[in-house]
């Protein structure tokens, strides 16, 4: 008496052996993959080439995607909209980021006073898990995380971002297409 | 027994002014012109054929394989040479250093000279016409194994002897299977010399394919088997024996081996044109070179011919080697003795009885299968020259002949595939297990407590 119950072929399934249909259909499986690559680039339907050609041809990141961040500026004035809040200091769940001000005086209205401005900007990347809860709290929309996402540097003390790192962005070198 | 041929006539003007005797053109000079034009183009075709491979691979899985050397990465070939030219050749300590050193040279060189019998094209296009052209490839072409056998041998290390020694086991049984496949077709082109067996088909104005589909098949598949390639490629089998029989190669002598397999590759394809697809004949390319009353461009459009058959035939190799995962080497041993070989003995005596059926069909019913021919003349003299109704009926069994062929094959092997699950299991019995209740394990100790 078997212990194992072993199936039948069915008659169709027999046919498909003696013929075999499952070869064929691996080799058309594959030329139509041939096929697609040298006609159409359509890798959208499954059959053209879905590889891309990285340092020449950038990929295109999701809307939603957090890399880098960056500081922004006021477009007309070109001063930071930074006010050293130091809200996005208080949201950073890594504690990734340190907001350093200072004072200065001012005249405002032919009285002293005093402003708090911002002096230095250092952001850890190596510890940043790109949440992005800094740029929702910041109130002038001045922090962001860009859509950059290359971030590698030869040494551990490159992954620290200081304010003109990230108010001109970093460094990169870029290949051409 | 081998004839030599004259260079196109205006080459021949020009080889004249230089050594102004005709023989030493025919004999000498146009002979080497032509083995430095193929060694060349074969060199150049395992450079690329390694581009092709990888290109072809990348397509099939929707990568784009080499980008950056050079356009499209045309130039990754000869960046490859370059690196494998400038590494280090190291031979192993233990190893034998002349054997070690000799085994690429004698790969290379048995897949080389088979070249010199294959004819590309007519005429001017042929280096020699062997009238053992054929018996001479299948021997020269068995010669790689002895490569294969001597690099993995004395290597001294345990993957190149057992890539060794399945390549000398896989080759030897298949080339059984290849070399009887051929005969099939012999029967139709009553020679055994390259050249004529083209010519019988350009005769006939048939290919032999369409007569011996069967035997196609299986030269195909022996031919794969035989030069290793995927499916087939047990010898190097890099998830179970690193290299196989190179493992210990570095530099050029590895590379020497893998021209060889291209080369080699290019020779079964070249093989299987000329006996199955009609070699360097096309119907209509005599009348268009006519229209034009040049004997060259006949020639030159015949060897475009010749080289595009061979091309397709190298796209197959490369699609089966990206398409099929690996034959386990039991599964290898099966197919070649199971399957292919009686298959290749059911398709001889198939071609006997479709050449007796032809020649008994004859002035049978107002069937007229032979062309008529003088009283005295012998039966086959001058092959079969079937007539179109007997082209007809050869085709039909032909055909009938691939079905005929895989009844009896899956008749023959109807147990293979329960060889080792369905009846092992079956034969399976517990001690002392009822019907139908779940099967304890028992230990070795109560085991030896229940037989005392």
């Amino acid at each position: 008496m078997p212990l194992v119950k072993v199936p039948r072929a069915k008659l169709g399934e027999k046919l498909k052996r003696f013929f075999l249909a499952d070869m064929f259909k691996g080799m058309w499986l594959t030329l139509k993959f041939n096929l697609g690559a040298l006609t159409s680039r359509d890798s959208v339907r499954g059959f053209g080439i879905y590889t891309e050609q990285y340092p020449s041809v950038r990929p295109q990141v999701a809307p939603r995607f957090h890399g880098a961040p960056r500081l922004n500026m006021d477009p007309e004035t070109h001063e930071s909209l930074c006010i050293a809040c130091n809200l996005c200091a208080l949201a950073c769940p890594e504690d990734c980021i340190d907001v350093i001000a200072m004072d200065i005086e001012m005249t405002v209205g032919g009285k002293p006073r005093k402003k708090k401005v911002l002096d230095e900007f250092i952001f850890d990347t190596s510890r940043c898990m790109f949440c992005a809860l800094c740029q929702e709290a910041c109130p002038t929309a001045c922090l962001e995380l860009t859509q950059e996402f290359e971030l590698a540097t030869y040494s551990r003390a490159g992954f620290v971002w200081n304010r003109e790192m990230l108010e001109q962005g970093r460094e990169s070198r870029k290949f051409e297409a | 027994m081998f004839a030599l041929f004259a260079p196109p006539n205006f080459l021949n003007d020009l080889l004249l002014k230089v050594c102004d005797q005709q023989e030493v053109v025919n004999h000498v000079v146009w002979p080497f012109i032509q083995i430095g034009a193929v060694i060349t183009l074969v060199a150049v075709w395992a450079l690329y054929a390694s581009y092709l491979e990888r290109k072809i691979s990348a397509f099939m899985q929707a990568r784009l394989g080499p980008m950056r050397v050079g356009k499209w990465g045309l130039l990754q070939p000869i960046a490859d040479a370059v690196k494998l030219l400038t590494k280090e050749d190291l031979i192993p300590e233990k190893a034998d250093p002349y054997i070690f050193r000799y085994a690429p040279y004698i790969s290379v060189a048995a897949t080389f000279i088979t070249f010199s019998v294959i004819p590309f094209a007519p005429n001017w296009g042929v280096i020699t016409d062997v009238n053992i052209g054929l018996l001479f490839v299948l021997s020269i072409s068995s010669v790689g194994v002895l490569a294969l056998i001597l690099a993995g041998w004395s290597s001294n290390s345990k993957y190149a002897l057992l890539g060794g020694l399945r390549s000398s086991a896989q080759m030897v049984s298949y080339e059984v299977a290849m070399g009887l496949s051929l005969i099939g077709a012999l029967m139709f082109a009553r020679t055994l010399s390259l050249s004529g067996i083209t010519l019988a088909q350009a005769a006939d104005s048939v290919w032999f394919i369409l007569y011996q589909p069967l035997a196609f098949v299986i030269f195909l598949i022996s031919g794969i088997a035989e030069n290793n390639r995927a499916p087939f490629d047990l010898p190097e089998a890099e998830s179970e024996l690193v290299a196989g029989f190179h493992t210990e190669y570095s530099g050029m002598r590895w590379s020497l081996f893998f021209m060889a397999e291209y080369a080699a590759m290019v020779v079964v394809a070249a093989v299987a044109t000329t006996l199955f697809l009609g070699g360097w004949y096309l119907p209509g390319v005599y009348r268009l070179a006519g229209y034009f009353d040049s004997h060259n461009l006949y020639v030159f459009l015949s060897l475009v011919v010749f080289v595009v058959k061979m091309a397709l035939l190298l796209y197959l190799y490369f699609w089966l080697r990206w398409t099929f995962p690996r034959y386990r080497y039991d599964q290898l041993m099966d197919l070649g003795w199971k399957w292919m070989i009686p298959a290749s003995l059911l398709n001889i005596v198939w071609t006997g009885l479709t050449i007796f059926t032809l020649q008994a069909l004859d002035g049978w019913g107002g069937l007229d299968t032979l062309e008529p021919r003088s009283a005295g003349e012998p039966l086959l003299a001058l092959g079969l020259n079937l007539t179109g109704q007997g082209k007809g009926v050869a085709i039909t069994l032909g055909f009938a002949g691939l079905l005929v062929a895989a009844l009896f094959l899956a008749r023959l092997n109807r147990h293979s595939r329960d060889f080792n699950l369905k009846k092992q299991r079956r034969q399976i019995r517990l001690v002392d297990v009822p019907k139908g209740a779940p099967a304890v394990a028992t230990t070795a100790a109560t085991a030896v407590a229940g037989e005392g």
